[in-house]
């Protein structure tokens, strides 16, 4: 019955959506050759709608390949969404943080302090959201009983401030419950909402229809002390505290913004500017609304997202400090846009559409990084797995509940990575699968770029980056194109290592200056684990933007490090902007507004970054146990990773090097072995001499250079023995003289010279000896060569 | 045939190649005879040089079974014999000159030999394959000729034939010079090379990489290197190119032009052991329908467009424009290899492909060459500006022409006797020739010490040595070995005590060798 109903539904998507099929299979066919992500990307969404309003009639309807998401409106549809399974670029995961109290009075949510706020009659209960957990328990606070607009507690977390109406803002002190009520001057102006910050002047920023008030609380006298006001008309206003960004907007459509940033370094102004209405005609004048306008943090950089309804596109701007620049915009395939920033991925969710498309805006490509996908469910109990779920009837079965509306009405998308269905109170946080994501993408290199800069879950991306490099070895892929591929690895290792503070580099150092071959290894980790303890606090506060402590280190690690232009591409900007004693002293070095840089501070706690010693470890050493016959592929892609080392000037410790020669030898590649040695592409390690040694049993070449690398080195002791081995017992007694090398037995010397059976050079030795060390003539190794000698000599007399 | 002997006669250099398995029957002698120089010897004087030549091995065989004669000094001729395989003798007869009487060095005729064969066989296999493949030796015969002519025309300076001597003490045949590179630029030639050999798709590829006329990589086994890197130094190198079109110029006036004894020779020669050949073996040309090719042949090779060299001496591909890929035979394994190189600049890249690995012929191999200036010639493409990168990096650090001079010293560096390094030679000729006549003896000494030293211990031939000689002229004239490793050291300042030139000796050995020689 199942397949029948499935292949009727099949042929009447193709009867009812055969116009749109055509236009994306035309236009598939048209680009065929240069297959790309996202291409057709219209027509693909026509060709779906026009299906999914098909299946919206059909009582059971499965394409597995859309895998289209639960269509909140109708309980009938299911989705190819089977539990854990679900491939998607980005998931929820089940179970949800709950929110749901009785006598809740509706949720709120404190962006500065990630908290989720739901106040009943005369309490507020809050939930962390950071770090993320459905199991969270609620705290509760007592605040009077009234009217709530919206509610928000301070950045030291000490007192609460909630607001009443128009005109009148509560505060409550935690401890103490002290109370106490701000209220608008002048009868004529309202207040649209307000916010806590940590600028140096004022702790608490009002946004009134007349402008902004920036106040200072004082708990002590009951009051609020005005600092200054910014006067301005204002329509509505849109705030993020990740970018301690206001923006007001004024003028009759709204699109006339004015922004200040009042960020612990001070407040900035940002010039005017107006945002790009597109008109349908001459006298419709669009007007902008609160909810078109999204601030974002990405990569430290700030930008806002504008929804031009009429040309269907969401412009983007980026802010510097003195200019608002227009950067392109991205394709609008619904009405209804929301965004997240999930680990400085844009989602940009188009909520009609019930896809999700994701950005990397790292560099200026507006192409977006994976095909539209809905956003999955995971984790689901294991009676939900395994099977295309019927969301709306087994679920509202199980758990009673609308959980799995996915982008339904109620869904409200809280910065940066958050989603609150208000109907259910439930709250989902946003989560990236990287590994789909990559598996998506065919040209490694940019996708390891894309991998390297993810910060959240670093250790999880470090090994799918190491998968990643492997299985692209693996594939004998061409030597120039798994070059690119390390190039990026070592440069964003290199970029990790330079932003770390000094005290990591001189640990790496340590660590590679270490001789033994684990022993490094295992006090590194040692080390960085210690590190993230320590910085588990700080980067727990800097994703969730950070506060005064962790900025203080910010401009801190800014002043410090403004000379050395740690930031690339806006250094040069910064170089200028720099004359002004006044910036850096704000530690913005660069001209660009910086929401925070704890990003650069992220990097050096969790950066997927990947270390030499890892890249042998994890990579050649795997690698070269899987491939099999000849291994100058495996050899070529080493010496493209010393390149892509050298020319970033990291140091590779010397097991790589033992390991290339191992490779050499294997398959007798002597020519080429020596000449790396003599070039010192394999730089002169005690390692590596004795790995040559070890080789030496098979070509006498490699003997000669591992010798001539232990006199390069001074390794004496090493040289002295060698030379003794070989019979050279007499050049190594020159140089034993020479370099007074004492550490040698002396015994080794004299049996090579008993060997040579020559009385001569025996006595030299013996005389040499007794010279060189002092009560060598009283030990009975003497004694015993003294005889030996003699009778020689007897021998020979006679 | 008698009328050029009287110009072959005053040239004073006889050279001849012959197999003692062939030929033992009285009345066919004459079939052992696979090379002579002069050809228009009567064969009487030829069977009478080769007579001595073999008496004088069998001779000595009795008493070194392993090693015969090396050397015959008469009063006027010097014999340097060569068994090149086993059986097969090269001996070269020179005339003493007056002026040089002891000081033809023999080692260096040695080594002429030697190269000569290396390169013979590096194109056309050993000669004793070749023999068993053609018993008649005409086929051999054929080939011998036109290569060895074209070989020795290189010492062709003027009229007369220059062969090494005493001038040559300070150089060395038959080793490599390698240009020293540092680490960075290293790896980028690395890289380049990888990057090459697995361009060309199949696994046992190797290369060659020269600077100018310095090597720079190789992945090949010491021997083939030698004799790949000598055959690049004399006909493929930018330098070699240019100066063959400038001589192909003067050989083309002479040939044209009035009869020059000396290269009437060369070239006179040719077409009168052609006569002798040809007309004893009728049958060569049918067997084999293709012609003699003459790899040393002059200035036939030139820059295709394409970047890679070409050569019209293998003839073009049927129906195409494309000259034929030589296949060169590595020693070793006795793998045949396609030969392509490439030139940028002053970038030689020599690519060797296996002639098992590639199925239809030249058609695959201009595939091949497509890959390999997809991968890292083409300039257009920003990922491959590698060889743009390392010829940069190369001649950056490159110090020119004197590059390798130490002012003062005038000096040869041999490194286990296949790397070699050593003072311009436009320096070494500002010396003395006393100097140069003692270094010349000095070195001949060193040698037989050497082979003193092997022959009585085999284990550890190279033991350390240190001879220091005061010339006639009062040039410090310094030699010494240290673990395979030889310097030769002329000092020209007179008057000067030995712990000076001791010093002087310590100071470039620190200096420039890390300390290898350095006397503790």
């Amino acid at each position: 019955m199942k397949e029948r109903n499935t292949t009727s539904t099949l042929k009447r998507i193709l009867v009812n959506c055969s116009s749109q099929a055509k236009e994306y299979g035309g236009c598939v066919a048209k680009k065929v050759p240069e297959v790309e992500r996202d291409m057709c990307l219209k027509e693909f969404l026509a060709l779906k709608n026009c299906m999914q309003n098909v299946c919206l009639t059909s009582v059971f309807c499965y394409i597995k390949n859309f895998s289209m998401s639960a269509n909140a409106s109708s309980s009938q549809l299911t989705v190819g969404l089977s539990g854990s399974g679900g491939l998607s670029h980005a998931y929820v995961q089940y179970p949800p943080l709950k929110c749901n109290l009785p006598g809740s009075r509706g949720l709120y949510y404190d962006d500065a302090n990630k908290l989720l706020l739901s106040p009943t009659s005369d309490q507020v209960f809050s939930w962390k959201t950071v770090p993320f957990s459905p199991h969270v328990a609620a705290t509760a606070d007592y605040i009077n009983e009234g009217p709530v607009l919206s509610i928000r507690y301070s950045l030291d977390a000490k007192s609460i401030a909630v607001h009443r109406s128009n005109q009148e803002i509560q505060f409550f002190q935690r401890e103490t419950r002290e109370t106490f009520t701000h209220m608008c001057k002048s009868e004529s102006e309202s207040i649209l909402g307000f916010f806590w910050t940590d600028c140096p002047v004022c702790d608490l920023v009002v946004v009134k229809t007349s402008g902004l008030d920036l106040l200072t609380v004082s708990f002590t006298s009951k009051s609020v002390n005005l600092v200054e006001t910014k006067k301005l008309s204002v329509n509505w206003y849109v705030y993020t505290h990740g970018s301690r960004l206001v923006l007001l907007a004024s003028g009759m459509q709204c699109k006339t913004l004015t922004g200040f940033q009042l960020s612990s370094v001070g407040i900035v102004r940002l010039p005017r500017f107006e945002m790009v209405m597109a008109k349908s005609d001459a006298n419709s004048k669009p007007v902008l609304a609160a909810e078109d306008v999204f601030i974002i943090t990405v990569y430290g950089r700030i930008y806002c997202l504008q929804i031009d309804r009429v040309a269907m596109q969401l412009h983007s701007y980026r802010f510097y400090r003195d200019a608002v620049v227009q950067q392109g915009s991205l394709p609008m395939f619904s009405s209804k846009i929301s965004v997240s920033v999930v680990d400085n991925v844009l989602l940009v969710h188009q909520v009609d559409a019930r896809v999700s498309i994701l950005y990397d805006i790292f560099e200026d490509s507006r192409a977006p990084i994976s095909a539209p996908l809905p956003l999955l469910l995971r984790g689901l109990p294991q009676s939900h797995t395994g099977r295309p779920v019927n969301v709306g009837e087994s679920l509202d079965r199980n758990s009673s509940n609308h959980e799995l509306m996915f982008y339904g009405d109620d869904w409200t998308f809280l910065v940066p990575d958050l989603i609150c269905d208000v109907a259910s109170k439930s709250v989902w946080k946003i989560h990236l699968d990287l590994e789909v994501i990559s598996s998506s993408s065919s040209e490694v290199p940019s996708n390891l770029e894309f991998l390297q800069r993810r910060k959240l879950e670093a250790s999880k991306t470090k090994q799918l980056c190491l998968a990643i490099t492997r299985a692209f070895i693996l594939e004998r892929r061409p030597v120039t194109m798994v070059a690119k591929a390390i190039d990026v690895l070592v440069s964003s290792y290199s970029h990790s290592v330079k932003t770390c503070s000094n005290l990591k580099e001189t640990k790496v150092d340590e660590a590679s200056a270490s001789v033994g071959t684990n022993a490094s290894n295992s006090s590194r980790s040692a080390k960085d684990e210690s590190r993230v303890g320590v910085g588990d606090k700080s980067f727990n506060l800097s994703a969730s933007d950070s506060d005064d402590q962790s900025r203080e280190i910010d401009s801190r690690d800014l002043q410090k490090s403004g000379k050395e232009n740690l930031l690339g591409a806006e250094s040069s900007r910064g170089e200028v902007q720099s004359s002004s004693l006044h910036t850096q002293q704000l530690g913005l070095g660069n001209n660009q507004l910086n929401a925070n840089n704890s990003e650069r501070q992220d990097s050096q706690l969790t950066s997927p970054a990947i270390s030499p010693d890892e890249m042998y470890s994890c990579v050649f050493v795997p690698v070269g146990e899987e491939i099999v016959g000849d291994p100058s592929y495996l050899v070529a892609i080493i010496v493209e990773f010393l390149r892509s080392t050298n020319s970033e000037k990291i140091k590779v410790r010397p097991n790589i090097y033992v390991f290339t020669i191992q490779l050499l030898v294997r398959y007798e590649r002597f020519a080429e072995l020596s000449l790396l040695i003599i070039n010192k592409v394999l730089e002169p390690s005690k390692e590596v001499a004795m790995q040559l040694l070890e080789s030496g049993h098979q070509n006498p070449q490699m003997r000669k250079l591992a010798l001539d690398m232990l006199r390069q080195l001074s390794l004496h002791h090493d040289y002295v023995t060698l030379l003794v081995q070989d019979g050279c017992y007499l050049e190594a007694l020159r140089y034993a003289r020479k370099h007074k090398v004492t550490s040698v037995r002396p015994s080794l010397f004299l049996e090579a010279a008993l060997a040579s059976k020559d009385s001569q050079h025996l006595a030299a030795v013996l005389r040499f000896f007794s010279d060189f060390i002092a009560g060598f003539r009283n030990t009975p190794e003497y004694q015993d060569y003294f005889r030996i000698l003699n009778e020689m000599n007897t021998g020979l007399a006679v | 045939m008698g009328m050029a002997s009287v110009n072959t006669a005053s040239e004073g250099m006889q050279l001849c190649i012959f197999d003692l398995r062939r030929g033992q029957q009285e009345g066919q002698e004459l079939d052992k005879i696979l090379f002579f120089f002069p050809a228009d010897l009567p064969f009487a004087t030829q069977l009478s040089v080769i007579g001595l030549s073999e008496g004088l091995i069998t001779f000595t065989r009795i008493f070194s079974p392993d090693a015969a004669c090396e050397v015959i000094e008469a009063e006027r001729h010097s014999h340097v014999f060569f068994e090149a395989e086993s059986d097969i003798w090269m001996v070269m007869v020179v005339e003493k000159s007056k002026e040089s009487k002891a000081a033809c060095q023999v080692d260096a005729l040695r080594k002429v030999l030697k190269e000569v064969h290396s390169l013979f066989v590096l194109f056309h296999g050993t000669m004793r394959s070749m023999l068993e493949k053609e018993t008649s030796g005409g086929l051999i015969r054929s080939h011998l000729y036109p290569f060895i002519t074209d070989y020795l025309s290189d010492f062709l300076i003027g009229k007369k034939l220059q062969l090494p001597s005493f001038h040559d003490c300070l150089m060395e045949r038959g080793t490599v010079q390698m240009l020293t590179v540092g680490r960075e630029a290293a790896i980028e030639v690395q890289s380049l090379v990888k990057v090459l050999e697995c361009s060309a798709g199949t696994t046992s590829c190797y290369s060659l990489v020269l600077f100018q006329d310095l090597l720079v990589s190789t992945t090949l086994s010491p021997d083939d290197t030698i004799s790949l890197f000598t055959y690049a130094v004399l006909r493929l190198t930018p330098h070699a190119l240019s100066s063959g079109a400038t001589s192909w110029s003067y050989l083309q006036r002479t040939n044209a032009g009035s009869q020059v004894p000396a290269l009437s020779t060369i070239t006179n020669s040719g077409s009168v052991s052609d006569n002798i050949y040809r007309s004893r073996d009728t049958s060569l040309d049918q067997d084999n329908n293709c012609q003699v090719k003459r790899p040393l042949h002059h200035n036939r090779w030139f820059r295709g467009n394409d970047g890679f060299l070409a050569s019209d001496i293998w003839g073009a591909d049927n129906g195409s424009q494309t000259s034929v890929t030589p296949i060169v035979y590595l020693q070793l394994t006795e793998e045949r290899m396609y030969l392509c190189a490439y030139q940028y600049k002053s970038l030689t890249i020599i690519l060797l492909v296996p002639v098992s690995s590639i199925l239809n012929g030249e058609q695959g191999l201009s595939l091949v060459k497509q890959q390999v200036l997809e991968n890292v010639c083409v300039l257009s493409v920003p990922a491959s500006l590698k060889m743009l990168r390392v010829e940069e990096k190369l001649s950056k650090g490159w110090g020119g022409e004197n590059a390798y001079h130490v002012s003062g010293y005038r000096y040869l560096l041999v490194d286990d006797e296949r790397v070699s390094r050593a003072s311009p030679p436009a320096k070494v000729m500002t010396l003395a020739k006393d100097s140069l006549l003692a270094m010349s003896k000095l070195r001949e000494e060193v040698n037989l010490e050497k082979k003193a030293k092997c022959s009585s211990s085999e284990v550890n031939c190279d033991k350390e040595l240190e001879i220091c000689v005061r010339a006639k002229n009062g040039a410090w004239v310094i030699a010494r070995t240290s673990r395979g490793k030889e310097l030769y050291m002329v000092l020209e300042k007179a008057s000067e005590t030995l712990l000076y030139a001791s010093d002087a000796v310590e100071k470039f050995s620190n200096r420039y060798c890390s300390g290898v020689f350095s006397l503790d």
